[in-house]
């Protein structure tokens, strides 16, 4: 699914260049659950941005589904965005003046979808996430779990071939992040491909796989038992 | 365009900021407001000026005669000129190219009675070609023909006032009625527009009045239209020519102002043409720089608008959206605020116009008013404003990186 080859990426800070990723080989199968840890500075959101198209490589390649990513210009990255990813952020990033319903649909909209059929699809989403009730909330009307909820089922909507979650329980108590990684894993277990930043040992271990980043390189890549979150919740 | 979540997002974006919306919106619908308004008062002038001539063709001249005020060819000063029936002729025949319609004009007064009704009129005693010249509308019965001049016949073409006068309501059409004790028949009722004290008088055929008032063949002036296709330069060196030639018949010094005087619309029409278009290009210059205070006014909005969103534009870009959406987004929300600003400001200028517009009672100033191509041309200038507003904005919006979605925590 993600075919990542001799990854480089570095930033330009001023006259010295801060050399992040240092040769970064890795690959994702379908229907993988992959933890990327590392402390901060490690270049795991680095790696993250250039997944999520959001960035840049400067050397190496990266197919994503059998598609070179490769010099993409705005446009053409938007659209790959929107057809192969679905992205999950720390903060929710929900556009607070719309509805849960409206936020999930909104990669639809980006997609051309009918009003009504967007709709539709939104609610659908909505229910598998435990909100269906919900859908015509305000985020601010909603719990920090809700609102991470509601954002998972919008990156769901446009049915991505990957989910990328950056620190999806970064915001989260302890309780909740749970009941979010419960949803992660069950997500995980009907065969889509995850991605899961994070520095928490205990969320990582709710993964299948961990792949530890150090100064810009992989420093470990194991096949772990998987933790069920089901039993926390 | 018509999609109801971009209207949705730029109603939110305007609900969210509504003293900033109005204060920007109001100095665009300012600019459109007093835009119309000067334009409108530059139209009223015109129209004003206009009226004043709108009794005639505007290709028409007038040709004159008064007392000499310099003695010349043996003749000496103060010596009255009178033109006679000859000189139509002698027109006729010195201008076949230049000549359109030509009549001559006696003027008298008449005290006129029908039953018990009794008015003071002025007559015009002319010639048929006369109701070409001055553009007289005959609502009812018909002009003066060259049989009434032929057989000198008492008839007259009387003003809608006067038949309001004299008849009432009655039918004046075949009546007879007395000028000074002489039986006229009414043939014809005229109108004017505008001009009431037009209304007032009375055309009979230029004999009649000729064989009654003497037996002459005097006439006080001569009225006449040139070649409708000649342009001003054209025009006025015909009226050069008339003028020339009359002041040689007549013995007339060259520079002398008052013994003949030869009028010409072309000449005064064309001064106020050419005054009321500077005017108009003054009022259109003035009003888009108020415009343009206002258009910066929208741009600066925007730019905020923008800068306040930038994290869910990264979101929405993060999302699947194409820089393009995200430019048509903005600039349709400077549209709309450009356009339902100008739109407000053409609104009120409408009341304002429509108040105060038909109690103005001026003559040099008449029913300004702003026609459709106006409002027309201001709908084109603030849409293109609006996208000119929100360029600037736009690009800024679509250059932003979806990555500081994500980094900013």
């Amino acid at each position: 699914m993600i075919e990542i080859k001799d990854l480089h990426k570095s930033y330009k800070m001023g006259s010295n260049a801060l050399h992040v990723l240092k040769g970064i080989n890795f690959s994702v199968e379908e229907g993988e659950l992959v933890a990327i840890m590392g402390s901060s500075g490690s270049g795991k959101s680095t790696l993250l941005n250039i997944l999520g198209m959001l960035d840049e490589l400067d050397e190496g390649s990266y197919t994503l589904d059998g598609v070179p990513i490769k010099n993409l210009n705005e446009t053409k990255a938007a659209q790959y965005r929107n057809k192969f990813l679905g992205f999950i952020f720390q903060s929710f990033n929900l556009i607070n003046y719309k509805s849960a319903a409206e936020n999930v649909a909104l990669p639809l909209y980006y997609q051309k979808v009918g009003r009504k059929e967007r709709h539709d699809k939104a609610l659908k989403y909505l229910e598998q996430v435990g909100l269906k009730q919900w859908s015509s909330h305000l985020p601010s009307e909603l719990s920090g779990g809700q609102k991470q909820r509601v954002a998972i089922a919008r990156a769901m909507a446009a049915e991505p071939k990957v989910l990328l979650a950056d620190e999806p329980t970064g915001a989260l108590d302890s309780k909740t992040s749970y009941e979010v990684m419960d949803l992660i894993q069950k997500i995980n277990d009907a065969g889509n491909t995850i991605l899961i930043v994070t520095h928490e040992p205990d969320i990582a271990d709710m993964c299948k796989r961990i792949v530890h980043l150090k100064d810009g390189v992989i420093v470990e890549d194991k096949v772990i038992d998987q933790v069920r979150a089901q039993q926390y919740v | 365009m018509f999609d109801r979540d971009i209207w949705q997002e730029i109603i939110y974006s305007i609900k969210n900021n509504k003293l900033r919306t109005f204060l920007t919106g109001f100095s665009v619908g300012w600019g459109i407001f007093i835009l119309v308004l000067l334009l409108a008062s530059v139209n009223g002038m015109q129209n004003g000026f206009y009226l004043q001539f709108n009794d005639d063709a505007t290709n028409s001249i007038f040709v004159r005669s008064g007392s000499t005020t310099k003695a010349y060819g043996g003749f000496e000063a103060n010596r009255k000129i009178q033109f006679k029936n000859n000189d139509i002729d002698y027109i006729r025949k010195s201008f076949p190219e230049d000549l359109e319609y030509i009549s001559a004009r006696y003027y008298a007064n008449t005290t006129a009675r029908y039953k018990s009704e009794t008015g003071s009129y002025s007559v015009q005693a002319v010639e048929p070609e006369y109701q070409i010249i001055e553009k007289t509308i005959v609502t009812d019965g018909r002009y003066i023909n060259i049989n009434d001049l032929v057989s000198k016949a008492k008839v007259a073409v009387i003003g809608r006032k006067v038949k309001e006068d004299l008849f009432d309501t009655e039918d004046a059409i075949g009546k007879f009625v007395e000028f000074n004790g002489l039986p006229f028949r009414v043939i014809g009722i005229f109108t004017d527009d505008g001009d009431d004290n037009a209304e007032r008088s009375i055309y009979a055929p230029l004999s009649t009045y000729q064989s009654i008032y003497g037996n002459t063949d005097y006439i006080d002036n001569i009225a006449l239209t040139y070649n409708p296709n000649y342009d001003l330069t054209k025009a006025l060196s015909f009226s050069n020519r008339l003028e020339n030639l009359f002041k040689r018949r007549y013995k007339v010094s060259p520079e002398d102002q008052s013994g003949i005087r030869v009028w010409n619309y072309a000449e005064a029409f064309s001064d106020i043409s050419s005054f009321t278009s500077v005017l108009n290009a003054i009022g259109i210059v003035v009003g888009l720089l108020i415009l343009i205070a206002g258009i910066v006014g929208i741009g600066n909005i925007m730019v905020f608008t923008v800068k306040e969103r930038t994290k869910e534009i990264g979101i929405r870009k993060a999302l699947g959206a194409e820089p393009g959406q995200i430019i048509k987004l903005v600039i349709l929300e400077s549209v709309f605020i450009t356009a339902m600003s100008g739109f407000i400001g053409l609104f009120f200028a409408w009341i304002i116009l429509a108040i105060v517009g038909p109690n103005i009672q001026s003559p040099a100033f008449a029913n300004p008013s702003v026609d459709f191509s106006t409002v027309f041309t201001a709908t084109i200038i603030l849409v293109v404003a609006g996208v000119f507003a929100g360029l600037i904005p736009a690009m800024k919006a679509a250059n932003i990186k979806p990555i500081v979605a994500l980094r900013d925590k």
